[in-house]
């Protein structure tokens, strides 16, 4: 599904160069729930950019469905983020000028579906998260949690094959990151690939394989983690 | 595309866009305005005056000494510049068309007070006039040298004959089909006067006034003192007759001076002053304002898009493509530039109608209309595009940056 | 607490140097457009003749064709027949100072015969004319009564015709020669230059008064003719006598009435001389007479040209733009900067401080708005100017004046405080803290 070869990211400014990652590698199989966790400035957010094709990479080589992404143009690059990727942010990034239906609308707009299939998905979507009430409601008018929710009905209404999520349960207490760690859980359960980045060990506990990242390299992580990482699977 | 979404989003920012929009509704109003003037001032530029006017020129004599025998004095003169190699014709008259002074009578179509008239500029000159002004005879025949009569100052006696010009003759006889030569009209409400010639075009003195097109030549030549002088020369020869006349004329008799030397393009360009700077002043302040609205626009969109930083990169991060990102924008500048044009049409119309109103101008054409709606579409779309290519670039990373 | 708003201000001002440029560009440009045009219609609509402008009246009496209205309805013609002018004059006596006028023009010939001779414009009136239209005079005075009464031959100059003639030096008692007729010189004119020529705007409001003034007994003795508009409705016989008892139209007639009384008075001596002009078979209309005082008969003549009033409308209008531009791009200034607003609210600002402060910005703004408006006003008189190349007078009417250049400011800054309005009701409206919570 996702394949990562020694890919590096440097980031250069005038006078400084930063290596984000370094000769990254990591292979995702379809159907995984994956975590990726490791302190920060470890290259957890520079790792998401790239496997969600939001940046280019410096070197390296990136397939994702079997096919080589380093080399795809802007057009295409954002047809694949369309078409394949679903994106769960932290901070929600609903956009306040819309509505919740306007605002899941987004992406299938992009993807040119014809609008009784849009408005289909779209319900269908709000309807998973249990939000197909505040359609006309703007995100100013929901809670915290149901920002959250409505923008994994956006990440799902375009059946994604593929889930990224940023720190999703972040800005979110513990009994709504509960919910949507839930939810993540059933996605996961009907055959979607899902990569969750996090800093929360216990968070990252709840996917089926985590990985650590330390020094924009894939580390063994430590021993903590090792210890609750085999736990997990004992 | 999705219209729906946009035309929501605009409506959560209300005042930004109603401000752009109210601002090309007035842009739009002041504009198609200044056009229709513009297009009247120079449609009236456009209005041929009759005369050959490039190989023309004018100049006055005025005599001062008492008891000089004026009629020798013209005779003479007229035939000295006629003389002057380069000259085609000459002639003594009392104005000429684009001047701005002269005279005007009524004319009736029966003798007797209380008679509706029609008002004709009355050019008091000789059988030369149609060689030296340039005119074209449609109908009739020009004077005979038997028919020019001299008037002294104060009569009142009035020539049996005149050439009208088309006009004149048309708005006369409204109702006549073929014929004009050969018809009967009065003078001071009782003396007759027959049409014996008609001339295609001839201009009265006064641009502004709404008969300029009516005009006649009368064969009477007056010996008053004072004496304006109409000259035609060879093509390209004005220019060296001009001061050989001047001179001639000046050392020819020391009892009169010379003034007043024009040529027909500077008559014709004072007459026109007015409204050739009208024309320019307002080109100058469409211009200007279009800039302004153009700039206004950039700056909105600039701050729209450094407002919606991170609202382009999530739908950059869910897949947008760098092109639907500046469609975006393109068809939201439309959308404001559709309200602003629909307001905008309405209040130049209503602008004009008051304009026609209060200043008698002509009702503006109505394709300037559509004109003006694709100039200001296109001057929004042009001002939308910098700020939008510089939002296709904002970076869809941003999404998973928190701040 | 102004300091510190000036101080934000300008560092608000300084830090979005474009923002801020483009709207005091809006507002300059704006306002130069408006006051190039207004500057224009200032001075054809001054007032002339400030003293006396109440108590000078113009008077019209409807002298024309039974079955043509003179310019359509309720129009009287604008000037006066010479037997009307003359009757008028003799109904007043010496109860009225009554002054009529026509212009003319006369060959002048230079004495020593060196020079050529040229014409000059005159203006043919009675000794009145200098004491009631207040002309400075230089060297001498007016002619008096007594000549006007014997013709004699007498001439007032103007400054500049003073000039060419007898290098500006005192000439009262020489003579000059026109047409043959000499002329003693009485009086010398201070320079004088009314704007817009009001004592006879018939013809043309917009040029330099006469060179030489003559006593209107002594033209007409002579025939000297009108060089302004002259109207006839009634056909009449041949000769100069014919067309002095003639119905033409030629002369312009102003009376000096200070008290509303006298107006009255005059009013019932009008009527009084048209009901007895009617016995002798005159005056076929129905009798209208009209006084108007100067500024008046400026309104009703249209001496400021609509070309004029068309390009000020256009140049509000303009501005309204370039105020709608203002309010936009202000809106954007605040609208970006409500984290900045909602902290400062949250650190304890009320609206009405915040109110200020932007207030104060905007004024900020409207001042330079006003320079660079004054700036461009003088451009653009100065292109106007040169619009008009060919017209002498033009440089009269673009002369910017210390009213100017104050309403030029004070309109900007009232501009730019009207355009911050709705957007500093927004600053102030935004709520404290809100923006902070996220992100």
């Amino acid at each position: 599904m996702l394949k990562m070869t020694k890919v590096s990211k440097i980031y250069r400014t005038d006078t400084v160069e930063t290596h984000a990652l370094r000769e990254f590698s990591l292979e995702v199989q379809e159907g995984e729930f994956v975590s990726v966790t490791g302190p920060s400035g470890s290259g957890k957010t520079t790792f998401l950019n790239i496997a969600g094709l939001l940046e280019e990479l410096t070197s390296g080589t990136y397939e994702l469905d079997g096919r080589d992404i380093s080399a795809l143009s802007d057009r295409e690059r954002s047809k694949v983020r369309n078409e394949k990727i679903g994106f769960i942010f932290q901070s929600f990034n609903l956009i306040p000028e819309l509505n919740i239906f306007d605002n899941v609308d987004v992406p299938l707009r992009y993807r040119g579906f014809a609008a009784p299939d849009r408005r289909k998905r779209i319900e269908n979507s709000l309807e998973m998260v249990g939000l197909a009430s505040r359609m006309e409601h703007y995100p100013a008018q929901l809670s915290g949690g149901q920002q959250q929710r409505v923008a994994i009905a956006r990440a799902l209404a375009g059946e994604p094959r593929f889930l990224l999520a940023d720190e999703p349960t972040g800005n979110l207490d513990t009994e709504m990151a509960t919910n949507v760690l839930d939810l993540l859980d059933e996605i996961n359960g009907n055959g979607t690939t899902i990569i969750m980045v996090t800093h929360e060990l216990t968070l990252a506990d709840r996917a089926k394989r985590n990985i650590f990242v330390r020094d924009g390299r894939v580390s063994d992580g430590p021993p903590e983690f090792r210890l609750a990482a085999a736990g997990g699977q004992g | 595309m999705e219209l729906g979404p946009i035309w929501r989003s605009l409506s959560k920012n209300k005042a930004g866009f109603l401000l752009i929009a109210l601002q090309i509704a007035v842009t739009m109003a002041i504009m198609i305005n200044a056009v229709a003037i513009m297009q009247e001032r120079a449609r009236d530029m456009g209005r041929p005056s009759g005369l050959d006017e490039p190989n023309i020129f004018a100049l006055s004599s005025t005599a001062f000494v008492p008891g000089m025998n004026m009629r020798a004095l013209i005779d003479e003169d007229l035939e000295l510049i006629r003389r002057t190699p380069g000259v085609i014709d000459a002639i003594a008259t009392n104005s000429f068309p684009l001047r701005q002074g002269g005279s005007s009578r009524g004319f009736q179509t029966e003798p007797g007070t209380g008679k509706d008239d029609v008002g004709a500029a009355v050019y008091f000159t000789d059988e030369h006039a149609i060689e030296t002004f340039g005119l074209m005879l449609v109908e009739g025949s020009n004077f005979a040298p038997n028919e020019v009569t001299w008037t002294e100052e104060g009569s009142d006696a009035w020539a049996g004959t005149v050439i009208v010009s088309r006009a004149f003759a048309e708005a006369l006889f409204p109702d006549e089909e073929g014929s004009y030569v050969g018809k009967t009209m009065y003078v001071d409400q009782a003396k007759p006067v027959q049409i014996t010639g008609v001339v295609e075009t001839l201009q009265a003195p006064w641009k502004g006034w709404d008969g300029v097109e009516r005009a006649m030549l009368v064969p009477q030549r007056r010996d008053f003192n004072f004496q304006r002088y109409v000259v035609r020369t060879e093509p390209g020869m004005r220019d060296v007759v001009m001061p050989q006349v001047e001179e001639a004329l000046a050392q020819s008799n020391r009892n009169r001076i010379i003034q007043s030397m024009r040529t027909m393009d500077e008559v014709r360009y004072m007459a026109y002053l007015g409204d050739s700077a009208m024309i320019k002043m307002l080109a100058f302040i469409v211009t200007l304002l279009l800039v302004i609205t153009g700039l206004g626009i950039v700056g909105l969109a600039s701050f729209n898009v450094s407002r919606r930083t991170r609202q382009i990169g999530i739908r950059r991060a869910l897949g947008a493509t760098k092109t639907q990102v500046v469609r975006y924008f393109q068809v939201e500048n439309f959308l404001v530039s559709a309200l602003g044009i629909g307001v905008g049409a309405v209040l130049a119309v209503a602008l004009n109608m008051l304009m026609v109103n209060a200043f008698s101008m002509a009702p503006m054409a109505w394709y300037i209309v559509p004109i003006a709606m694709v100039v200001l579409w296109s001057v929004g779309q042009a001002a939308v595009i910098g700020p939008a290519r510089r939002a296709s670039r904002i970076s869809p990373a941003i999404a998973t940056r928190s701040g | 607490m102004l300091r510190y708003y000036l101080k934000l201000g300008m560092l608000s001002i300084r830090a979005n140097p474009a923002l801020s440029a483009l709207m005091v560009a809006a507002i300059g440009i704006g306002i130069g457009a408006c006051m190039t045009i207004m500057t224009i219609q200032h001075v054809m609509s001054g007032n002339p003749i400030p003293g006396k402008s109440d108590s000078l009246y113009y008077v019209q009496i409807d002298s024309w064709d039974p079955n043509n209205e003179y310019n359509g309805p309720n129009e009287l013609p604008e000037q006066l027949t010479y037997l009307d002018a003359t009757g008028i004059d003799a109904a007043a006596g010496d109860e009225f100072r009554v002054v009529w006028s026509y212009k003319s023009s006369r060959i002048l010939q230079p004495g020593d015969g060196a020079d050529l001779p040229f014409e000059v414009r005159t203006r043919a009136t009675s000794f009145r004319f200098f004491s009631m239209f207040a002309l400075p005079f230089r060297y001498g005075a007016s002619w008096d009564a007594a000549a006007d009464r014997n013709r004699e031959q007498v001439v007032v100059l103007s400054s500049a015709l003073n000039e060419r003639l007898f290098g500006g030096g005192n000439p009262v008692g020489e003579s000059v020669t026109m047409n043959g007729d000499v002329y003693r010189v009485v009086g010398v004119l201070e320079p004088w230059l009314p704007v817009p020529k009001f004592y006879d705007v018939t013809n043309n409001p917009y040029e330099e008064p006469e060179e030489a003034y003559l006593p209107v007994t002594v033209a007409v003795a002579a025939e000297h003719d009108s060089a302004g508009n002259t109207n006839c409705w009634k056909p009449f016989p041949g000769g100069y006598e014919a067309f002095l008892n003639s119905e033409c139209i030629w002369f312009q007639m102003w009376a000096e009435l200070p008290t509303a009384a006298d107006k009255s008075r005059f009013e019932q001596l009008l009527a009084a001389y048209v009901e007895e002009q009617k016995t002798l078979g005159r005056f076929p209309r129905e009798m209208h007479n009209e006084l108007s005082d100067v500024m008046e008969w400026m309104q009703d003549n249209e001496v400021v040209d609509d070309d004029v009033s068309v390009l000020l409308g256009l140049a509000f209008l303009f501005l309204v733009v370039c105020l709608l531009n203002t309010i936009g791009l202000l809106l954007a200034k605040v609208m970006r900067r409500t984290k900045d607003i909602s902290l400062r609210r949250a650190l304890g600002a009320s609206k009405q401080t915040l109110f200020a402060q932007y207030v104060v910005e905007a004024g900020l703004i409207g001042i330079g708005g006003g320079v660079l408006g004054i700036a461009l006003t003088w451009l653009g008189l100065r292109g106007i100017e040169n619009l008009f190349a060919g017209y002498d007078f033009v440089e009269r009417l673009v002369t910017m004046d210390w009213v100017m250049v104050l309403l030029a400011v004070g309109l900007a800054v009232v501009s730019a405080l009207a355009a911050a309005l709705y957007p500093t009701w927004r600053a102030a409206n935004v709520t404290p803290a809100s923006q902070l919570r996220i992100q």
